[in-house]
């Protein structure tokens, strides 16, 4: 798996404390681990995995594992290496 | 008098009541003072056995509830954060208490000092420690996290 995807991902596992299958269709709210609280303990995991700093407005958009990887892209992560 | 040097802010019962939404009978700190917004806090929490608790805990050796000795901490730490301007009287949740440590029994007549470390606030969540010391003696720490829901609320996404 791509280095920046693994590292993605284990974000999600490690934060939620749930198994990679379950992250693709993975929404906010799908799981109680996901809430408002949860949402906050996500991105500062994310910001320190990543060595970046989110925009509030990308914190809001922020609303599923898929369009959170077009968001962390948008910081110069690429997740095709 | 006391000629110890003071720094920082200083609050009685009337100005904590304005930072923060705690009311009687669940109000557990008397006086907070070297307030550095953003960064510390120190608490006073005088014992009496006219508490409400005392009587029944226990009638034959009153002494302070450890819930109790938790709520002069978290009630002084959030001190910490509740002075900055914009934050001033909202409340304030629980996310999680770790490394609690009870040292010692605390009983009626004694005067609880409590000391209020933050580590970091962001997006309306702040983890920090408190500590209490009885005539310099450890009694009771703990490390928190705290939300304000009225910041947090602000950062939910909008659309699933």
């Amino acid at each position: 798996m791509k280095k920046n995807l693994k590292i993605y991902n284990t974000v999600f596992t490690e934060s939620f404390c749930i198994k990679d299958d379950q992250l693709l269709d993975l929404k906010y709210q799908d799981i109680i681990e996901w809430d408002s609280i949860g949402h906050m303990g996500l991105m500062n995991a994310l910001e320190e995995a990543f060595n970046i700093e989110m925009e509030i407005d990308d914190i809001i958009d922020f609303s599923s594992y898929k369009k959170g990887k077009d968001i962390v892209a948008k910081y110069n992560i690429s997740f095709s290496e | 008098m006391n000629n110890k040097k003071v720094k920082g802010l200083s609050f009685d019962i009337p100005k904590i009541k304005k930072h923060q939404q705690n009311r009687y009978p669940l109000l557990f700190v008397d006086k907070v003072y070297d307030v550095i917004p953003g960064e510390s806090a120190k608490g006073i929490k005088c014992f009496s056995y006219n508490e409400w608790f005392f009587p029944a805990h226990f009638e034959d050796e009153p002494s302070v509830p450890g819930f109790v000795q938790i709520e002069t901490l978290v009630q002084t730490f959030i001190m910490t954060f509740l002075t900055i301007d914009e934050h001033k009287g909202k409340k304030t949740n629980f996310v999680s208490i770790d490394n609690v440590k009870f040292r010692r029994m605390i009983v009626p007549g004694e005067q609880l000092i409590i000391h209020a470390k933050l580590e970091s606030f962001r997006r309306g969540i702040a983890k920090g420690s408190a500590e209490s010391f009885v005539d310099g003696q450890p009694a009771c720490r703990a490390d928190f996290v705290i939300t304000l829901p009225d910041v947090l609320n602000a950062f939910k996404p909008k659309n699933k």
